[in-house]
Formats: C-alpha cells, sequence, structure tokens
C-alpha cells in the first residue's frame, strides 16, 4: 500500500479501528516511512491533546443532587403509583392530558387516603414527607451547598429564629449535602439534607410547637415507602424523613443524639 | 419487566458514574451551563422511564449518550444547529490527512485553550463526532449507535472534522467560508 492509501486510513489507525492485519502492515510500513510514522505520531499528540482539552467541564455538585433527587423521585413515583410532582425538567407542560387527569385522580385519592389515615398518623408527619418529596422534586433542592457542617450551620443564623447543632457523621455511612429554610405552619425551621449511599434523607428541626405533638417516635408510611423519626431535644423537634430503612433513620438519628456539637 | 425498586437501583448505578461525562457533553453541544443541566436532568429523566426497554448486556453508555443528544437535537438550541447544518450537505467519502501543514508544528503552537477554542468553533456535526471518538474515547460502532448513522459517515466527519481543527489551529480561518461552510449561530 502506498502512502497516498495510507493517508486515508492513517485516523482509524490512532483509533485503534483498522483489522488486526492491517494495523501490523502499517507499522510495518511506517519502519521504512518517516513520512508516515511522523504523520501518526502528530495524529496521536492531536487526540490526546484533545482528550485533555476537552474535558473541560466537569457536573457541578448542585447537579448531582438534582439529579439524584430526581431519578428518586420518579422512582418514588412509579413505586407507589401516586402522581407526585415528577422532577421531569421543563417537560411537565408538554405531558399529554390524560396524564395530567390521570395525575389529577390519583392526587384526589392520594389525599383521601391521606385524611383516612390521618388518625393512625399525626398529620404533620404526612406534612414534612410532602415537604420531603416537594424538595427532591425542586430544581434546587438546596440553598447552602456543603458537606461542611461548620458552613451550613453558620448559614442559617439571621434566618431561623434558633440555632442547632449538627451530628458528627464522620466514620458514617451519611454525608451533609447541604441545607435551606423550610416553613411549616408559617414557623421558620431548618431542612437538611443527607446522602446515604444514593438516598436522600431529610431532616427538619423546627422549635416545637403544640401541632408537633407526637407520642411515637418512628414511623412508616407504606403509601409511600417512606419512613419518618421524629424526637425532641433542647426545645427543638427533629423530623427525619427518607426512603432509607428505619433502622438507618435510627442510626441517624442516635449519632445526633448522642453527638451533638 | 423489571420492579421499579430493581430497576431504579441498577440504573443509578449505571449511570450515575456517566453524569460528568454526560454533563461534559451537554455543555460542548448546547454552550450553556442552564441548558446543559437541565439536559442532563431530562437524559436521567428519559433514561430511568425508558430503563425497561434498555436490552440488559447491550451499551448502556451509548444509549445514554443518544438519549441525551436526541434531546439536544429536540430543544432550541439544538433545533438551530441542526437547521444550519442541513444547509452543509454531508461530505462522503474519505477525507485523507492533508500534509500541507505538519501537524507537529500546529500542535507545538496549540495551548488547551486554543484547542478548546478551536473545537467549540467546530460545527455541531463535526464537533459531536470529535467528543465522542477523542474525548469519550468511543469505538467507531459506539459513535455510530449514539448518532445513528453508518459507520461510513462517522469516519468520514471524523477525518473532516479533524482537517478543520488542524485548519483552524494552524490560523486558517477562512476554512468554513473557503469550504462554504456556515458556521452556526451562538
Amino acid at each position: 500500500m502506498s502512502c497516498t492509501e495510507w493517508q486515508s486510513r492513517l485516523d482509524a489507525y490512532v483509533d485503534g479501528e483498522l483489522p488486526a492485519p492491517e494495523m501490523e502492515t502499517f507499522r510495518d510500513h511506517a519502519v521504512n516511512c518517516s513520512h508516515c510514522a511522523a504523520a501518526a505520531l502528530a495524529l496521536m499528540e492531536m487526540k490526546g491533546a484533545l482528550r485533555r482539552a476537552g474535558r473541560r467541564y466537569p457536573a457541578s455538585p448542585e447537579l448531582r443532587t438534582r439529579v439524584l433527587a430526581s431519578t428518586m423521585t420518579t422512582s418514588a413515583g412509579a413505586r407507589s403509583r401516586a402522581a407526585k410532582p415528577k422532577a421531569g425538567p421543563s417537560s411537565v407542560l408538554s405531558w399529554p392530558g390524560w396524564v395530567m387527569a390521570a395525575a389529577a385522580v390519583l392526587l384526589l385519592m392520594a389525599g383521601l387516603l391521606f385524611f383516612a389515615k390521618r388518625y393512625t398518623q399525626p398529620a404533620a408527619l404526612g406534612e414534612f414527607a410532602d415537604l420531603h418529596i416537594a424538595t427532591l422534586a425542586s430544581a434546587n433542592p438546596v440553598e447552602v451547598v456543603s458537606n461542611d457542617r461548620h458552613t451550613v450551620k453558620p448559614w442559617f443564623q439571621g434566618r431561623i429564629p434558633f440555632t442547632f447543632d449538627l451530628p458528627d457523621l464522620q466514620g458514617s455511612p451519611f454525608t451533609l449535602t447541604g441545607g435551606r429554610v423550610a416553613y411549616f405552619h408559617q414557623e421558620p425551621g431548618a431542612h437538611l439534607l443527607f446522602a446515604y449511599q444514593r438516598h436522600l434523607v431529610s431532616a427538619f428541626i423546627f422549635r416545637d410547637t403544640p401541632q408537633l405533638a407526637i407520642h411515637r417516635g418512628s414511623f412508616s408510611n407504606r403509601e409511600t415507602s417512606f419512613n419518618l423519626r421524629t424526637w425532641t431535644q433542647d426545645g427543638l423537634r427533629y423530623v427525619l424523613v427518607g426512603d432509607v430503612n428505619a433502622a438507618s433513620l435510627r442510626q441517624l438519628a442516635d449519632l445526633w443524639q448522642q453527638h451533638p456539637r | 419487566m423489571k420492579s421499579a425498586n430493581v430497576s431504579h437501583e441498577e440504573f443509578e448505578g449505571l449511570a450515575m458514574p456517566l453524569l460528568d461525562a454526560l454533563y461534559n457533553f451537554a455543555r460542548w453541544l448546547s454552550r450553556d451551563q442552564a441548558e446543559a443541566e437541565d439536559l442532563v436532568q431530562e437524559t436521567f429523566f428519559k433514561g430511568l422511564r425508558g430503563f425497561d426497554s434498555f436490552t440488559p448486556g447491550s451499551d448502556f453508555r451509548a444509549w445514554m449518550f443518544r438519549i441525551l443528544r436526541n434531546t439536544f437535537l429536540t430543544s432550541r438550541t439544538g433545533l438551530q444547529a441542526k437547521l444550519t447544518v442541513q444547509l452543509d450537505a454531508e461530505e462522503e467519502g474519505s477525507v485523507g490527512v492533508t500534509w500541507e501543514t505538519p501537524e507537529s508544528l500546529v500542535l507545538a503552537s496549540a495551548t488547551r485553550e486554543a484547542l478548546q477554542s478551536a473545537m467549540d468553533s467546530l460545527p455541531l456535526r463535526y464537533r459531536e463526532v470529535i467528543l465522542l471518538c477523542d474525548v469519550e474515547e468511543m469505538k467507531y460502532q459506539e459513535i455510530a449507535d449514539v448518532l445513528s448513522v453508518p459507520i461510513g459517515t462517522v469516519m468520514s466527519r471524523l477525518a473532516r472534522g479533524r482537517k478543520m481543527l488542524r485548519q483552524v489551529l494552524a490560523g486558517e480561518r477562512s476554512v468554513f467560508a473557503a469550504a462554504g461552510k456556515s458556521s452556526e449561530p451562538r
């Protein structure tokens, strides 16, 4: 094969796409042809330089959180066959009418179920589960993005009318991903998000009020497959919500109660 | 049919490691951070929703990149780019390496920024094939799957795209005009 013929195959050679016998033949040719050898080498260098230059935009931690949250919400919606506000970015409006109608019917049914269950489960806890789902569906689930509790805790100064402690998570399977201000019955409080494996857990902290007087500490909601855990500490009501199992929620609650900082 | 729970975990296990690569590709295609983030989120949403139709054992990476690219092509920016590209007739057949500019000289003076701006100046059709081949290091067959074109088209676009890159880097910025191309609207 002549140099001119090889020229048209150099791209395939440097991409490792020539059939094995042709790869060999080219190598034999290149031993005696400095022109082709130099061209192949230059193409390889160019390929390497492009690879390095092309990896230009890493995904931000915010996007990672958004994507995780939206896949979780999509999946939770599929599991419970209930219509949650899914995180289909900018696509909700393009859903066909029958989907929206079905969603409305399911929401109504979910609402009826909610009222049917309110005598067995404090209504307040259902609202925390709703807050959790709505946050995961949001494009920006957290307002302060950090895994450093010494960044997240001070962020709440001046935003909520109390202060709270965050657990030391070193060596535990949980990581803090950030926080936001949440409102419950017109009362501002802290909403923190923790990652556990590929799950996200919400922690809500509010000043304890009579509406929040809950006697049992742990609940699970079979309709949405969410678990909840709650306790009070120093006049504050803590509520954990997530689709992790009850034992994992207890582990996070224990970390919080045992190692307050 | 996989159960929703299992397929969700499986999907995340396969898809999350691709997040950086998908975002990088989306950003190069759309040239806009917010748009790229929306594209990625929508890709994950569509991927999870359609995961039941994914054949286990087949190429998941190519599948996700294809979803992302198709989503991009139906976006406003994508439609604009596609319209522009359609004006430029597909050039089939191989385009050999041209020897007028020694690559070593071109590269010696090419900084990372110069390479990035040269890549950015390429029309979508050539930019995407170079990204998939040189940045994502996909095989030709994988690229053909992502772009839904024959392998021969992948090869000719690659050769042409690389030639344009070399020419841009060598300072021949009239390349698009000379070849009758119009660059995409930014």
